[in-house]
This record gives structure tokens, sequence and C-alpha cells, in this order.
């Protein structure tokens, strides 16, 4: 499966459009990592553990988009977006959704 | 009232002071050194474009298609720019101790874009796009800043000729 975040597909041509195909996922973070953080807090430094957090939410959102696309008969995904928002404090939502096609090879 | 006063300050300075020297110390040494990282990666890549156009400039057919590229950085603020933060909400103006937090988060994104795009054998990004991200609810408003981006790009070949 192709997938861009850009309209189009250099070297290919969209032959149909199957539609809009969205995936989400709510997560939690856990105590262990906000204790990691208010340590990161004094010294500075990348919190593995949110990093971490949010690469999984985004492989689960993107597998869910996907899964929806293959349903579709779609072959390529173009023009995905991620947007994140909060639910309560503790859990955040990611949200990825794109525009299925079908591509074929520009002759 | 005045002795009052002096004992108040020396107590506040006392409790804060260690945790600042902290942030000072630790914080400004992982700045500088995050800063030669990012410096050093930049000399590397001369060759790999990086644009945030919709289209695909110089695009030439390659071994694979285009591909999404996503990745996520969240870097915590350090106890002497929060410090900083607070004593600049009295009189407002520039947060430059979060300006370049937030130039680190954004900088590091890209830096594991190219990277990211590199090991797949691509060499050029297109449509880079860099976005605020929101790690365990109400970012905003949490007592520990930190500053999480979600950067996304399309990698893809590049060549002179076509």
């Amino acid at each position: 499966m192709i997938v861009t975040n850009t309209e189009t597909v250099a070297g290919y041509e969209i032959v149909a459009i199957c539609g809009l195909v969205q995936g989400n996922t709510v997560r939690a973070k856990h105590a262990g990592r906000d204790i990691d953080a208010s340590f990161k807090n004094m010294v500075g430094g990348e919190l593995k553990g949110y990093t971490e957090l949010l690469t999984e939410s985004r492989r689960e959102a993107m597998q869910r988009m996907l899964a929806q696309a293959q349903q579709l008969g779609a072959n390529a995904v173009v023009n995905v977006r991620f947007t994140t928002s909060a639910v309560t404090s503790g859990a955040a939502e990611l949200y990825a959704y794109g525009t299925a096609v079908t591509v074929e090879p520009s002759a | 009232m005045e002795e009052d006063f002096i004992f108040t300050a020396i107590q506040l300075l006392v409790s804060v002071g260690p945790l600042v020297l902290c942030g000072l110390i630790i914080g400004r040494t992982v700045e500088k050194q995050h800063f030669r990282r990012l410096d050093a990666f930049d000399a590397q890549c001369q060759d790999f474009l990086i644009t945030q156009l919709k289209s695909f400039p110089m695009s030439v057919a390659g071994e694979s298609a285009p591909s999404l590229v996503v990745t996520e950085v969240v870097i915590a603020s350090d106890y002497l720019k929060s410090w900083f933060a607070k004593w600049r909400n009295l009189f407002g103006g520039e947060l430059r101790s979060f300006q370049t937090l937030q130039i680190r988060a954004k900088r590091e994104a890209m830096h594991r874009l190219i990277k990211s795009a590199m090991e797949q054998g691509y060499n050029a990004i297109c449509n880079v796009r860099i976005e605020s991200a929101d790690v365990g609810g109400g970012t905003a408003q949490r007592k520990t800043p930190m500053a999480a981006v979600i950067a996304t790009a399309t990698a893809y070949h590049a060549g002179q000729d076509s």
C-alpha cells in the first residue's frame, strides 16, 4: 500500500477515488512515564517515554486507517493528516485520516 | 518586617536554588550538545532535497514508490527554563528559553524525518508538515512544560534528469 501526505503520487496516476478513510486511538500514559517526566523536567532532554507513546498511537491509528482502505479495495492512501486532541487529563487521542484511492503506474 | 522578608527570600533561594543550578548546569549542557548534534547532521545532508511543496520537485522514477514518513519528538523543559518563564509571566515579553526548546523539538523531528527517509533509500522529502501534538491530555496546562511535535513528509527519489 502506497501512503503519502501529498495529493498526488509521483510516477503514478490516480484512476479511482474510494473515499475518506480514518483511524484513531485514545491512549493513556502510565505513572512510570510521569515519574520519568518529572525528573527530566529538572534537567531537560528528550522524554523518551512520551515519544514512544506518540509513536505507538500513531502506528495504531495508521493501521486502522489502512485496514479501512484495504476493505475499500484501494491500493494507496493520499493526503494523510494527523491530529491530536486531549480527551481528559491523562489521555490523548491521535487521529489519522486520508483519502483512499486506486493508483496505476503512469506510462 | 524587613527581617521576615529577608528570611523568606533566603528560604526561597535555598529551596529553589539547587534546582535552578541543576537546570543551569545540566540543562544548558544538554541543550548545547543537542544543538551541536543537530548542526553536525545538517552539514551531513547537504544534497538531501527538503521542501514543503505538495508537488514532487525534481522527481525521477526510483526503485520504490513514494512513501510517507512520520516522526514524533517530545522534549522536556529544564527547571531553569520553567523558572524563567514564571518570571516572564509577570512582565510579559518573549520567552527565549521556551523558544529554543520549541526549535529543538522541531529540528529534531526534521532530523528524524530525513534519517528515516535515508534509511529507506530515498534522497528527497516533500510536503513537510510539522505540528504540535498533545501527549496525555492538556499539554498546555501541565506544570511540567514540554514540547511535543509530530512531523510528516513524503519521501521520494529526486534527480537531475527529467
